[in-house]
């Protein structure tokens, strides 16, 4: 007779409470109310980091002043999510690192309004070096999707 | 001049889809006592004990707490490394080589069917400005993979050829998760799971665990098994914002290469090196790697790839083991590709040996995108 192997489900259930600090709750605040995209300047080198950061790694000397930037940049990196993994949102659907005008790194986000039937048409679509501009959602929470790329 | 380190004893289980008939802690304990059983010593003979393990993956904080003992730690010296398991022998040979230790125990393992890994990789993502973009190992190969077809192409009949190769090298690896072969048409025709990769351009995930024994010069000295010795390490690691790195290349790997071919006296490593064990998280990155470490310049992989070099009887076998695409235990691939080329180096490979290897590369990796990387030397 074949032994029994017995199976224990188990869950982790823990609720963090991130706090976003005074850099990315200004990025955070301006994205929401003033439908404004801010980049930050290292101090010392003066790259425009995107997402803002208190500090660049590079240098290691801390980020001072604030650069507004977009509304528009150019595709660096994307995907097609096409498998459905747990936790995300139902394929498919597209992200992409955009550089956005004025900033020298590039910032991850949605590219909406892409037509998937063809998949490979859509990955064309999204070639790096494409220009897309930031479309602000109506109903805004202050936070990173509040915003989304569209193709210029 | 710091003292040298050797690889004495090497153990893997069998890599498998699952392990039903093992707890966590069993999985460990057989790898980490068949070690010390190649080195021909008992427990109570090694005085460190380095290990590797993610929590998340593990299903409990601090897995350290509960793993450390299955991995011979009872009253004994135990740390942790949770980068991926070759990191837990680059700790264990610094600790060894400061001379505060003669001997270590290296123990990695990971049991991937116990939980999603690609749900993990996601709670891995920075919770600001990357979480909810449903970013994981697989999603961010994507990115990757993209960067690199647009400066060079995309090398899709090349990836597919180190699928083949890996898996047909597996055929020869009784240890491996998967040993059938497989065909391009069949990586070329998986489902696209993060465009432009298929589900089969991805290492498939397992259970398994890794251990080795390493010693210093004078503890190694006259011991059951011949020395392998590690003639040179490097590890390095890239920014954590993908956005701000060059996705094409993979730069800290670069980095770490270069350290550890410096250390070893390397200066043409396609020469120079007999045998090479490339952590492949997919396809796509084993060819990326190649061009870090320098077997080829940037953008060259394929062709290489294509000129068969790094095929078993070319002039640089990469993956013999088959490598992760032919089962990958998450955290401890790494340490699994350093036992793989100690066990060249000491001509103990079985039919996967690559004959008279003597000096071979080992590769360990984490992070998305390869964001750190590791990189060891090893010579008779």
């Amino acid at each position: 007779m074949a032994e029994e192997l017995v199976f224990i489900p188990g869950r982790w259930d823990i609720t963090y409470n991130y706090a976003a600090g005074k850099v990315s709750s200004k990025f955070f605040a301006e994205l929401r109310d003033n439908k404004r995209l801010m980049g930050i300047k290292c101090s010392r080198c003066g790259r425009v980091m995107m997402p803002p950061r208190g500090f660049c790694e590079r240098c290691f000397a801390p980020a001072g002043e604030w650069v507004e930037v977009g509304p528009e940049g150019t595709i660096q990196a994307f995907t097609i999510t096409v498998e459905k993994f747990e936790g995300n949102p139902d394929p498919p659907f597209a992200v992409a690192y955009v550089q956005l005008d004025g900033a020298d790194t590039a910032m991850l986000n949605y590219v909406r309004g892409l037509d998937f039937s063809d998949l490979n048409r859509a990955a064309e679509s999204l070639r790096v070096g494409t220009r897309v501009r930031v479309v602000y959602k109506e109903q805004r929470a202050g936070e990173v999707t509040d915003f989304e790329y569209e193709l210029v | 001049m710091t003292r040298r380190v050797a690889i004495v004893g090497i153990a893997q289980t069998r890599l498998e889809t699952e392990k039903p008939d093992q707890i966590l802690d069993e999985v460990i304990f057989e790898a980490a006592s068949k070690a010390l059983a190649d080195a021909g010593i008992g427990r109570e003979e090694v005085d460190s004990i380095t290990i590797a393990a993610a929590d998340q993956i593990d299903g409990r904080p601090i897995s350290s707490m509960l793993e450390a003992c299955p991995a011979g730690a009872y009253l004994k010296d135990e740390i942790k490394t949770t980068e991926e398991g070759s990191y837990a022998a680059i700790l264990a040979s610094l600790r060894i080589m400061s001379g505060v230790f003669d001997s270590a125990l290296v123990v990695s393992w990971s049991k991937c069917s116990e939980v999603p890994v690609t749900r993990v990789s996601n709670y891995g993502a920075e919770p600001f400005f990357h979480r909810p973009f449903g970013l994981n190992y697989i999603t961010t190969t994507g990115f990757m993979v993209n960067a690199y077809r647009a400066k060079y192409g995309l090398p899709e009949m090349a990836a597919a050829k180190v699928v083949v190769k890996n898996r047909g090298n597996a055929l020869n690896n009784p240890l491996a998760c998967y040993q059938t072969p497989v065909s391009t048409e069949e990586v070329l025709s998986s489902r696209i799971v993060a465009w432009p990769v298929r589900a089969m351009d991805m290492a498939p995930l397992c259970d398994g665990a890794c251990a080795l024994v390493l010693a210093s010069e004078e503890r190694a000295r006259g011991m059951v098994q011949p020395p392998v010795w590690i003639q040179g390490m490097g590890w390095a690691t890239e920014t954590y914002y993908l956005g701000e790195r060059d996705l094409s290349r993979l730069t800290s790997l670069e980095v770490a290469a270069r350290r550890a071919y410096a250390m070893a006296g390397v200066t043409n490593p396609l020469r120079e090196l007999d045998v090479a064990e490339i952590h492949d998280i997919a396809d796509y990155h084993e060819l990326m790697a190649y061009e870090a470490l320098g077997l080829c310049p940037w953008g060259q992989a394929a062709r290489l790839m294509e000129e068969g070099v790094t095929e078993m009887g070319g002039r640089l076998p990469v993956n013999p083991s088959g490598g992760a695409l032919s089962g990958s235990p998450f955290f401890a691939t790494g340490l699994v590709r350093l036992a793989e080329a100690a066990l060249q180096v000491r001509g103990d490979a079985g039919r996967r040996q690559v004959k008279g290897a003597k000096r071979a590369l080992a590769h360990g990796s984490y992070g998305f995108c390869g964001q750190g990387n590791s990189v060891f030397i090893l010579g008779e």
